[in-house]
């Protein structure tokens, strides 16, 4: 009969995540250097949106903390968004956009984009997401031609390939700060995964990114649920498979490049948050896909929280935070799926 | 109008052509089944319908309307296929794995309606599946898969179903209902194309069998005229008995010997007086050791008269129920006469078949008698047995088994064969 359960469970998943994402924010922005009362947090929130200013310890929440925590949001959202989509389109478990090599694309487009254009501010805040995505989409475009064997996609073809095409990007970014000595600090930290000195330029920019990225998969998240078929069978249940394949990874290369212009390289994000959700609430995408957007978010603004308080006043890069946590994620996924075959 | 035309189609992957201008209607409420060797195109005609193969030339079409360039979603509406095997590797729901049919139907942001979820209910129902529905796909069986694939692929309530292999997952119980169902579908109007490994499967549910070998597709036919021993050998390389089934009605078919298994140029002939199945076996594996055989007077109908005509045996044909007249009997001595031994198989003797065993003893052969002439294989009134006896006292070789009837025929011929 008409599993009326399926549509609560989906709300109340949503909501009980929001509101986990809520929390997790108004922490983010009260723990850090200095602690803040979570009161205070919330206080000053109203008092910006109803613009009757407030003093110093506002500007410090408005101004410093929240963007950036906004902006670990995200991040986190757009990878593991990424994520799902990478999972669904090649039926593999293990993809996500930083095994995958998306990620050291966008890396690398987005470097070559900072060493070409120059300094002008307004320049860099397009040219860098655009050569992000160039770079991630150039990337995607590479690594499933050189794991296709005669039109076949091979899913251990694809995680080799997706390495292999990873660290040699990542070489070449390297190689190309090698020769831009003055930004190579920076350029570093923000290579490892730092959401360190953000604005609100940057969530403005990752916001319009993510909103556009997430509009395919969300009005097609039946033909994803397909996907995991295979090709032929989405094909025979009414899917025009190639043309969404090209959408889904455009879709996957745009968030990915937001992602990576605004916070470097952060692994294991995407690859991390939507197994665990599917874990939850099942393969299915009309909810799997916004959950683990929500998700993500919490996961992103969880790990930039440790990585600042852990050994504060020193920061740690996120991406060193979420490697740690997802590296022995990765072996266990390996070492279950040997045991299940 | 047919709800599926191959139009003179050549189809194929990129460059490679795998079957070239085939031509097959398949009308409303007709059940065809394609059969033919592996590897002979049966699958790449059936996934050019639905684009998972490559029209060369030609073209396919539903009631009309070209197969080529329709969209994937108006195609879905009209056919419904069940893949030869199916993977499930993430833990849908049997039930929403089967609600995925619907999704050719559905509008972009629509869930699943009232009349939706009462289609899934009714083709769940009728594979037997509802009581599946929570369970995870990942860990059925491949049976429970194959019956849930076919609900999925009815719950695009299709006007045309292709099936590829569809019960080689199935045990016998579920073979059958699957085939019962879907020879009940076209019944009830639907165009099913079907391939099959199986003849004997394919004959008793298609009404056509069309068959495809060496890149063509023959014209389909019903299954009693498509499925002759002569076409079963030319198409596999199998020399088959071809028969009515006694309990279905329908024709089976039974693989005798590997036409590439009988030596092209058989060696010393042996003589068999046999009947009524007695010699069968025998003859099959003496064919297979290289031996010519000569089979003496066989009706019509009888079962090793099938497998005499199917291992290429010289013998006299007889019409069923037919008598051995004396140019019969001539002629059966002169082939006996001409082998380098006769086996006489563990066939009973009654007054129309003695003839065979005189003409034996009469060649003056070295002789194999199989088993003991009892009350249980003499009707002749001690005839037969008498011969027997005379056999013996002649010098036969008297045998238990079937295989030691073999070793004795090496014996006799090895020094023939050498």
């Amino acid at each position: 009969m008409v599993p009326a359960p399926g549509r609560s469970r989906r709300t109340l998943t949503l909501v009980g995540l929001s509101a986990a994402l809520a929390l997790a924010i108004v922490a983010g922005v009260a723990l850090g250097a200095v602690r803040i009362p979570p009161g205070d947090v919330v206080a000053a929130v109203a008092r910006a949106l109803t613009g009757s200013g407030g003093g110093l310890a506002d500007a410090v929440i408005i101004d410093l903390r929240l963007p950036r925590v906004l902006l670990a949001a995200l991040v986190g959202a757009s990878l593991a968004l990424a994520g799902v989509l990478y999972q669904a389109l090649f039926k593999n478990p293990l993809a996500d956009p930083y095994i995958l090599g998306v990620s050291a694309g966008a890396g690398l487009g987005a470097t070559l984009a900072l060493a070409a254009l120059g300094t002008s501010y307004a320049v860099r805040a397009v040219g860098v997401p655009v050569g992000a995505f160039a770079g991630a989409a150039f990337t995607m475009l590479l690594v499933v031609r050189l794991a296709s064997r005669r039109g076949r996609l091979d899913p251990t073809s694809l995680l080799l390939a997706g390495i292999a095409v990873s660290y040699t990007l990542a070489a070449l970014t390297s190689f190309i700060l090698v020769f831009d000595r003055e930004s190579m600090t920076s350029v570093v930290f923000w290579m490892m995964g730092g959401l360190q000195n953000r604005s609100w330029e940057h969530v403005a920019m990752l916001s319009v990114m993510l909103a556009a990225g997430a509009v395919v998969p969300a009005l097609y998240h039946r033909e994803l649920d397909l996907m995991l078929l295979g090709d032929d069978r989405a094909g025979q249940l009414g899917v025009r498979v190639e043309r969404f394949k090209l959408i889904a990874l455009a879709s996957a290369s745009l968030v990915v490049a937001g992602a990576v212009s605004v916070s470097g390289l952060i692994g294991f994000v995407g690859l991390m948050t939507p197994h665990m959700v599917r874990l939850v609430v099942g393969p299915r995408h009309r909810l799997l896909l916004p959950a683990s957007v929500l998700a993500g978010a919490i996961v992103l603004v969880v790990a930039d929280l440790l990585a600042r308080v852990v050994l504060a006043p020193v920061e740690i890069p996120v991406g060193i935070v979420t490697a740690l946590a997802g590296g022995p994620f990765f072996v266990w996924l390996l070492v279950r799926k040997e045991h299940r075959r | 109008m047919s709800a599926l035309v191959f139009d003179a189609v050549t189809v194929g992957y990129g460059d490679r052509v795998v079957v070239r201008e085939a031509t097959l209607p398949v009308t409303p409420g007709q059940f065809v089944g394609l059969v033919g060797p592996n590897g002979a195109g049966k699958s790449t005609l059936l996934r050019a319908v639905t684009g998972g193969a490559d029209v060369v030339a030609g073209d396919i079409t539903f009631d009309g309307a070209s197969a080529v360039g329709m969209s994937e979603r108006e195609r879905a509406r009209i056919v419904g296929v069940v893949p030869q095997s199916q993977v499930a590797s993430f833990a849908f729901t049997a039930r929403a794995f089967v609600e995925m049919g619907r999704n050719p139907h559905l509008g972009r942001l629509a869930p699943l309606g009232p009349a939706d979820h009462a289609v899934v209910d009714d083709v769940m129902a009728r594979t037997d599946t509802a009581h599946l529905a929570d369970e995870r796909v990942d860990e059925l069986s491949g049976g429970d898969l194959q019956r849930l694939t076919l609900a999925q692929a009815l719950a695009q309530q299709p006007r045309v179903l292709l099936l590829d292999e569809p019960t080689s997952h199935l045990d016998l119980n579920h073979a059958l209902q699957v085939l019962d169902l879907v020879r009940s579908l076209a019944d009830d109007g639907m165009a099913v194309l079907g391939v099959f490994h199986d003849l004997g499967i394919a004959a008793r549910y298609a009404d056509r069998i069309a068959i495809v070998a060496d890149g063509r597709l023959r014209p389909p036919a019903p299954p009693t005229e498509a499925l002759d021993a002569t076409t079963i050998a030319e198409v596999f390389g199998v020399r088959a008995v071809v028969h009515t089934d006694p309990v279905t009605g329908t024709v089976a078919v039974t693989p005798v010997v590997r036409g590439a298994d009988l030596a092209p140029a058989p060696g010393a002939t042996v003589g068999l007086v046999c009947g009524s199945g007695a010699g069968a076996s025998l003859m099959r594996r003496l064919a297979i050791a290289g031996h010519g055989l000569f089979a003496g007077a066989l009706n019509r109908g009888d079962v090793d008269h099938a497998v005499a005509e199917a291992v290429g045996a010289g013998r006299v044909d007889l019409p069923p129920f037919g008598e051995i007249g004396p140019d019969d009997a001539r002629r059966v001595r002169d082939g006996y006469a001409a082998a380098a031994c006769v086996v006489v198989c563990e066939t009973p003797f009654g007054r129309p078949n003695l003839p065979n065993l005189e003409a034996a003893v009469a060649s003056a052969r070295p002789l194999v008698l199989v088993g003991e002439m009892g009350e249980d294989r003499d009707f002749t009134g001690g005839r037969a047995r008498g011969l027997w006896d005379a056999a013996l006292a002649a010098g036969a070789v008297r045998v238990a088994t079937e295989t030691d009837a073999l070793a004795a025929v090496e014996r006799i011929t090895g020094t023939e064969t050498a």
